[in-house]
């Protein structure tokens, strides 16, 4: 133990060590005092950094949600102008078969009158013989019956009957094609939206037939008395044709869903048109399929969004559509549907459009 | 089995071996006596003479059989070491320099000098010294190993390790020291500091001071411990990849200088232990933090830390605030629990140590307290 000086009064020997550690601490403080500044600096400095450096990655990762969603928005954009360009294309297949096919076809029906005048007359002449002369010479009588010429006489005029039938439905069907299309009509116009559901029915009338296993869908038609609509007659009947077909499919996988013993329900497709008031029309197409769940209703006109395997549809037609009638016609696209009771489209669009 | 590397009873500017955090270390044992005492006085020989009487008041009759001195760098060491050994002929002393004190008789303190002791009839203590580690760390190490635990009668279960800061990296040491005590030793301690210059530091083993050197004391019996490890500091700012190292110096952040990652945040200033770096290995959301030592090379850039940092390791730079260190403190007891082998039984020592947390905690000591 070292030796301490025991001579000193207790009381001094404290204030020395007091004072000695008061200098220390003095000292230690000076020291201690230059340090906490530039610890505070650096402090400062770091963490101003860290702030910058923060705001930058908040902003990055900002900017990237946006390009983000602007690829999404993009992609989206892209896939419809691509299946609008596909539609455009098909309206002009359509339209430049339309286009073919008229011409020969009014050759056929044009010269079908004068065919049938030919025929009606040789008859009449051929008539007028067998008349005056009822006994006709050997060659004459073999060649008649070789020919079975009173079944000739019978049938030809209900041959050319039936060409002219054949041939004025051709025309019809390019009429509606054209119609359908309506290439030249892409501007606003004053419309017969029953012409309109027309043309897109005889389209699709050949899927309406009975197939195998399948039976006929019964197709009714309750139409109101509606004035010309101005709407886009072309982009109209797309809609028409999507939402049309997307209930023969529903009513053909409601039929196959059926159990092997089940009663199916006569398929039906039933068309309403009518006035609501004095701004607003309404179409409504509904069939009495399986019906729709919730859950697939409400993403039912979402881009891409489909109930169908994969390469059987796009998701595209109904989102499509719901942009037609919302943006370009500023009216209003609704489903409503119930399980086993079957899906009703309404198409609301305003008679006038205000530009 | 865990590592644990503390100081003492103080603070040491940078512990690589887990740089910059809380790491209480409790000490339980059947018939285990531990005193401490502290003493502010700047003056050497009246502040060992506190200390002492300090120390024999709380012994009684028990005769310490080994002590740990920690002490500021401005004390005549040399002296203390000898007033020791003469007050406790005999006695198994490491010690070393630190920068800042806490204790349960002064609380925090700076420039001061405390002294803790252990007597036990049961444990066996042993003090060695393994000098000039910067030259040949292994071989140093076992001949000090060797010589300590000649003639022991039970294996080592801990070893409390003062290194040197400044002339070796802290994870070669902790590596060292395990090779040549074996897995299943508990290691602790805290690398010597001086105040905050980062010029020398002083190691203690009997009477001897030394330099670049670890001083350690080894324990064996039975002995019950146990630690924890909390740390306040958290990564803040942009990661980077360590892109060239070489142990514990790095030469390249990113494929630029080291010293420009600082530098992004500090400027013109150098960096600081206050500022360590948080240390992701590849695919672990844990890290574990490295300070710089205060050598850095300004024409190629490099930062030399406490310990090493692998190549391709993610770093960031962390920071702390008081409430978060003092939140650190309260929290490492708190762990100790986990896994102390003996549960519910209160320890009969504890050494907090804070590594760096002196600049941020002005009012530490009263924290402290």
């Amino acid at each position: 133990m070292i030796a301490q000086p025991t001579d000193q009064p207790l009381t001094l020997q404290q204030l020395e060590k007091e004072n000695r550690i008061l200098r220390k601490k003095l000292e230690r403080a000076q020291q201690t005092c230059q340090e906490l500044e530039a610890t505070s600096e650096r402090r400062e400095k770091i963490l101003r950094q860290a702030i910058a450096e923060l705001n930058d990655s908040r902003q990055a990762v900002e900017e990237k949600r946006q390009l983000e969603q602007t690829l999404t928005e993009l992609r989206e954009t892209q896939s419809q102008l691509v299946q609008a360009e596909k539609m455009s294309s098909l309206g002009q297949l359509v339209a430049g078969i339309a286009h073919e096919i008229n011409n020969p076809v009014n050759f056929i029906y044009g010269n079908l009158l004068y065919v049938q005048e030919y025929v009606n007359g040789l008859l009449t002449v051929l008539k007028a013989y067998q008349s005056h002369y009822p006994q006709v010479v050997a060659e004459i009588a073999d060649l008649a019956e070789e020919n079975d010429l009173d079944f000739l006489q019978e049938d030809l005029p209900r041959v050319l009957d039936s060409m002219k039938a054949g041939a004025e439905r051709i025309r019809q069907i390019v009429l509606s094609l054209r119609n359908f299309s309506r290439l030249d009509e892409s501007d606003l116009k004053a419309t017969d939206i029953h012409e309109g559901l027309d043309s897109t029915l005889l389209i699709l009338q050949h899927r309406l037939r009975e197939k195998p296993g399948f039976a006929p869908i019964t197709l009714k038609r309750e139409y109101g008395d509606l004035p010309l609509v101005y709407c886009y007659p072309g982009l109209l009947n797309q809609v028409f044709m999507n939402i049309l077909s997307n209930a023969i499919d529903a009513l053909k996988a409601s039929r196959a869903q059926l159990e092997p013993l089940a009663t199916p329900l006569a398929p039906e497709i039933v068309i309403q048109t009518c006035v609501l008031d004095e701004h607003w029309v309404e179409i409504a197409i509904a069939d009495n399929g399986s019906g729709i769940p919730d859950s697939v209703q409400q993403q039912i006109f979402n881009p891409f969004f489909t109930t169908k395997p994969v390469g059987e549809g796009t998701g595209l037609g109904l989102s499509i559509c719901y942009q037609i009638i919302t943006e370009r016609h500023r009216g209003k696209l609704e489903c409503q549907s119930e399980l086993g009771q079957g899906t009703t489209f309404r198409i609301r669009i305003p008679m006038q459009q205000s530009n | 089995m865990r590592r644990c590397h503390q100081s003492g009873s103080g603070c040491s500017a940078g512990e690589e071996l887990d740089a910059t955090v809380e790491r209480p270390f409790f000490v339980e044992s059947v018939m285990l006596k531990v005193v401490v005492g502290h003493s502010n006085d700047p003056d050497s020989p009246a502040a060992i003479a506190e200390v002492i009487e300090q120390c024999d008041r709380a012994l009684g009759d028990s005769a310490p059989q080994a002590g740990i001195l920690l002490t500021a760098i401005d004390f005549d060491h040399a002296l203390i070491l000898q007033a020791i050994i003469a007050a406790y002929p005999g006695l198994e002393l490491i010690g070393g320099t630190t920068d800042g004190e806490i204790s349960s008789v002064l609380g925090f303190e700076q420039d001061s000098l405390s002294l803790m002791l252990f007597s036990s009839d049961t444990i066996t203590i042993r003090a060695a010294i393994a000098p000039q580690i910067s030259q040949d760390l292994d071989g140093s190490l076992q001949a000090a190993v060797a010589q300590a635990t000649a003639g022991l009668e039970s294996p080592i279960a801990l070893c409390i390790a003062l290194p040197e800061s400044l002339t070796t990296s802290g994870a070669q040491i902790v590596a060292s020291l395990r090779a040549h005590m074996g897995q299943d030793v508990t290691i602790c301690g805290g690398l010597t500091a001086d105040p905050w210059e980062f010029k020398r530091t002083y190691q203690f083993c009997g009477t001897e001071v030394h330099r670049d050197a670890i001083a350690f004391l080894l324990f064996s019996g039975p002995l019950l411990f146990s630690h924890s490890v909390a740390s306040g500091w958290t990564p803040i700012g942009k990661p980077g990849v360590i892109t060239k190292a070489d142990q514990n110096i790095v030469y390249e952040i990113d494929r630029e200088p080291a010293l420009q990652f600082y530098q992004r945040y500090l400027k013109a200033m150098e960096p600081s232990s206050e500022y360590p770096l948080a240390v992701f290995e590849a695919d672990d959301s844990n890290y574990y933090l490295r300070a710089p030592s205060g050598t850095c090379d300004l024409e190629i850039g490099s930062i030399t830390f406490f310990g090493d940092i692998p190549e391709q390791a993610i770093v960031q730079i962390t920071e702390a605030t008081r409430d978060r260190i003092l939140a650190a403190s309260k929290a490492a007891p708190q762990q100790r629990s986990l896994n102390t082998l003996v549960k519910n039984r209160p320890p009969h020592s504890s050494f907090p140590a804070r590594a760096a947390a002196r600049f941020l905690a002005a009012t530490l000591e009263k924290s402290t307290n």
